[in-house]
């Protein structure tokens, strides 16, 4: 059984099937709230709870896949179920590109339904945990110095200290002392740790892609 | 005394008499006469009496009844006499020519002859007497004064009575005796005398007059005669001219001079001779004219010809008679029959030529009387019936052309022309059934006109024989209907064809409610297994799960009218309804396609008469092909409009617009023609169809540029009566 604080969002314009669907999730036991048109579901605010989307593909004005592309633009990282009532294989293949969950074709069994809503309500509270691991992370990296933060992005590539002394032009001794502060700053207790965090941090030797 | 004479009473004197009227014997006392004392006779004065009647009578004939009157006062000394005579009209009334004394008023006067004392005296044929003869004849009484006495004597002519004399007394003054009685019957023979003197002088003067007047009227008829005929002569209503028995023309008129073509010089030097005008062969006819006319003084007119002075005939009518019986002159008229004798023989050509329009007439022309029997028939009514002319002249026409079952109704119909005028089958192009004289029967096609000659009417027909028109119609029925069948065919696989295009959208228009069903279905359950059970939302997803099915039930009907392979059926279609089908079936793939689908449909069109599967094919067909043509398309706007309207000229009229690809001008003409088309997977069999479904609805399809991009397909169908 689902979480009491998740959420399950249906834009369809077809008003029987919307109740449909939406009572078959409250049958199951889900919280669900319905949209007629994607620009309804854009415009509408949000609880911010481990949520889903079911979504029609062919969908007046914007359709289903344009709402996907826009979602992804502007951030909102939400799992997504498509519905359609004539699945191509281009079309589904396209959807499944762009992180969709599941596609599915009407009709649909009740069990496909609910093993997708599962699935992605458990996407989205990984994605989640992740979003909030990583803004602690970025939090820490934020406290580095500029220096620190050199050092940091080529400790993570494997060089030794007298290596990385060379490359900033100092001493080993120096390094070693910026590299202690960053380990601390950081608050990784090995350089495995740290490696693990900079590759979260997307942080890379290429010293123009550090982040700010 | 002359010879008495018979009672000349046609009817009994005593039946004409007034009711209460006095008894003859009760007013006559003739007998008295004997009994009363008489005077002696004064003969000397009865001669001078008589003298001076004799004298009057060789003197002066005319007034010998009054002398005679006046004589009789004078020798009886009575107070009134006179004469009264049986008119000339048979004796019906007595006159009073003459009368004297106290009576002399009423001279001219009389009575009928049963209606006074004189009609008595000449039934009894005696002379008589009577006193106060106005109580048994009340016609009398007006005449005054009474008369006390009266004593009549009747006189004869050549033993006819022919009247009386008479003298009455008005007092009893003195009495008539029989010395009057004798001198009244003696001169009762005078008066017979005067009378027979009175009538022959009367006779030669009605004789002399009546020859004065005969010799006047023969003058007046000689001049007035004359005169006439220089008048008529003169008139030039007619050619005229004077002739006498041997041969010559006296005189002639400028009438007649023209219509033989001879100058008036010709009559003067008596060149001319009516004999020499007239051609050989016509010289036996003009001897019997002649003969007639010495004969009776005038012949009959007849027809002849002259010789005009140049040689050729003139057709004429001449006609002639003698100024005086036995004489040798005589006139006569001419007339010019030149412009009859055309007539007449245009007239008879071109009978001739009707006759042979209507011999040669491809149809029969059958003519009938108001008795029902044939009084025309041509040569081709005997080729079509198989009866000869002269066997069907004369036959009862229904019993020879109408098959027994038609002629109660052919007679009642004659009935009623006769009666009303109005006729169900006259004047108009009817078909029928017609008997040929083997028995067969075949169809033709009939006009019948009543034509009315006088009094008597008939009845013409035209009749054509249409059983190869029949044949050819029954064959040309049968190739339109495979040629509709055809089409139906053609059009239900292009139908078929459009459909496989639309698979994506049908199979979402059917999955809809399919997934709304499956999804109720589930919810349904789970709310009757939840502990207690959820009753109120189970039965909210049976209601949908119902609606639903309703929904897919229609989408299914709908489809299966289109895939289904149907002949054309004719109904009354509202166009508005089948657009807004169409959209339905058609508006996941504009939605698919991101194309902005509008209506605009007029509220008020009226229905129209057709096909509505066929109908509906046509708008799908154009929508699917405006929507191909928008969809590759990246440019905006992307939109796909239909239109219904009503046009000036009352046709309902549908627009399908679109913003896609266009007609290229190369491809214009080409649109329509079969296997014409610019898509990959098409058969270019789509307008080809939809233009050949609205021809055979009678309307007209096309295309044309939209602005300001894309194309625009227009078709116009006209609208059902509003009767159907």
């Amino acid at each position: 059984m689902s979480e009491p604080d998740c959420i399950v969002f249906m834009v369809d314009d077809d008003p029987l099937v919307r109740d449909s669907v939406a009572d078959l999730l409250d049958s199951a036991g889900f919280e669900v709230r319905t949209f007629a048109s994607a620009t309804e579901f854009v415009q509408s605010k949000r609880p911010d709870l481990s949520a889903c989307l079911i979504l029609d593909v062919e969908l007046p004005g914007l359709n289903g896949l344009d709402l996907q592309a826009e979602l992804a633009n502007s951030g909102v990282e939400m799992p997504i179920i498509f519905l359609t009532g004539h699945g191509d294989i281009p079309m589904s293949v396209r959807a499944m590109k762009r992180g969709a969950v599941e596609f599915l074709t009407k009709p649909f069994r009740k069990q496909e339904l609910l093993d997708a809503v599962q699935e992605a309500l458990r996407r989205d509270s990984e994605g989640r945990l992740q979003r909030s691991e990583t803004s602690e992370l970025k939090k820490r990296l934020r406290t580095l110095t500029p220096r620190e933060h050199q050092v940091l992005a080529l400790v993570v590539t494997g060089l030794l200290n007298k290596q990385i002394a060379g490359e900033l032009g100092t001493t080993e001794e120096t390094i070693k002392v910026h590299r202690g502060r960053v380990m601390s700053k950081m608050g990784a207790g090995s350089l495995a740790d740290l490696v693990r965090m900079a590759e979260k941090l997307k942080i890379s030797a290429e010293p123009g892609i550090l982040p700010k | 005394m002359p010879e008495s004479a018979e009672p000349q009473n046609d009817f009994s004197l005593e039946a004409s008499m007034p009711e209460g009227a006095a008894p003859l014997e009760s007013i006559v006392c003739t007998e008295e006469l004997h009994r009363r004392p008489w005077r002696p006779p004064d003969f000397e004065k009865e001669n001078r009496a008589l003298v001076a009647l004799v004298t009057v009578l060789s003197d002066s004939a005319s007034t010998i009844f009054q002398t005679l009157a006046e004589t009789i006062l004078d020798v009886t000394q009575c107070d009134s006499s006179g004469l009264s005579l049986l008119t000339p009209d048979g004796g019906k009334r007595f006159y009073w020519p003459a009368i004297a004394g106290m009576w002399a008023p009423h001279v001219g006067g009389g009575t009928p002859r049963n209606f006074g004392p004189c009609g008595d005296v000449l039934d009894r044929n005696c002379t008589m007497l009577f006193r106060h003869f106005e109580r048994r004849y009340p016609y009398l009484m007006p005449v005054v004064p009474a008369a006390e006495e009266c004593l009549l004597v009747p006189f004869y002519v050549d033993g006819k009575a022919v009247g009386t004399i008479w003298g009455i007394m008005h007092s009893d003054r003195r009495k008539f005796d029989s010395e009057d009685e004798r001198i009244m019957s003696s001169l009762g023979q005078f008066a017979s005398v005067a009378y027979r003197t009175v009538a022959s002088i009367d006779n030669l003067k009605v004789q002399i007059a009546a020859r004065e007047k005969a010799e006047a009227e023969l003058r007046e008829r000689a001049t007035g005669l004359e005169a006439k005929v220089r008048r008529l002569i003169d008139a030039n209503l007619m050619g005229m001219f004077t002739w006498n028995i041997e041969g010559r023309i006296v005189e002639a008129n400028e009438t007649f001079l023209k219509i033989v073509q001879w100058g008036r010089e010709d009559v003067a030097s008596a060149d001319m001779r009516w004999t020499d005008l007239t051609p050989e062969e016509w010289r036996a006819r003009d001897e019997l004219a002649v003969a007639d006319l010495k004969a009776t003084g005038t012949m009959q007119p007849y027809q002849k010809e002259y010789f005009r002075k140049d040689g050729s005939r003139v057709p004429v009518l001449v006609g002639a008679a003698l100024f005086e019986e036995g004489g040798n002159d005589g006139v006569a008229f001419a007339l010019d029959l030149s412009e009859q004798k055309r007539a007449e023989e245009t007239l008879q050509r071109v009978e001739q030529q009707a006759r042979s329009i209507v011999d040669s007439a491809l149809d029969a022309v059958v003519a009938m009387d108001a008795d029902g029997i044939i009084a025309d028939w041509n040569r081709q009514s005997e080729e079509i019936f198989g009866w000869t002319r002269s066997e069907a002249l004369g036959r009862r026409m229904s019993e020879t052309i109408i098959p027994m079952r038609y002629r109660l109704s052919h007679q009642s119909g004659l009935r009623q022309f006769f009666k009303t005028g109005q006729g169900a089958v006259l004047n108009r192009r009817i078909e029928i059934t017609a008997l040929r004289r083997d028995g067969t029967e075949f169809p033709v096609e009939l006009t019948i006109t009543p034509l009315k000659t006088g009094d008597a009417w008939t009845f013409s027909a035209f009749v054509r024989d249409i059983s190869e028109r029949k044949r050819a119609e029954e064959k040309l029925r049968e190739s339109e209907l495979n040629l509709r069948n055809t089409q139906a065919e053609l059009a239900h696989m292009a139908r078929v064809m459009t459909m496989g295009e639309l698979t994506a959208s049908i199979a979402h228009e059917v999955n809809q409610p399919l997934s709304a069903i499956i999804a109720s279905g589930d919810s349904c359950s789970a709310w009757l297994s939840n502990d207690p059970p959820n009753l109120d939302k189970a039965r909210a997803a049976a209601s949908r799960m119902i609606q639903a099915a309703t929904q897919a039930s229609e989408i299914v009907q709908r489809l299966r009218a289109l895939f289904k392979k149907t002949t054309s059926m004719t109904a009354s279609v509202d166009m508005n309804a089948v657009i807004e089908e169409t959209i339905s079936l058609i508006h996941h793939e504009t939605e698919r396609n991101k194309i902005f689908l509008r209506t605009e449909l007029h509220p008020g069109v009226p229905s129209v008469s057709g096909d509505r599967v066929q109908l509906q094919q046509v708008i799908l067909n154009l929508a699917m092909n405006g929507i191909e043509s928008i969809a590759g398309l990246d440019h905006e706007p992307k939109r796909l409009m239909i239109r219904s309207t009503l046009s000036n000229t009352g046709e309902l009229l549908v627009s399908v617009e679109d913003t896609g690809l266009g007609i290229e001008v190369e491809h214009a003409d080409r649109l329509f023609a079969p296997f014409f088309t610019t898509k990959p997977q098409g058969i270019g069999m789509g307008l080809p169809i939809c233009r050949s479904i609205i021809e055979a609805h009678g309307g007209r399809l096309w295309a044309a540029k939209n602005e300001p991009r894309g194309a625009v397909f227009h078709f116009a169908l006209p609208v059902a009566a509003p009767s159907e």
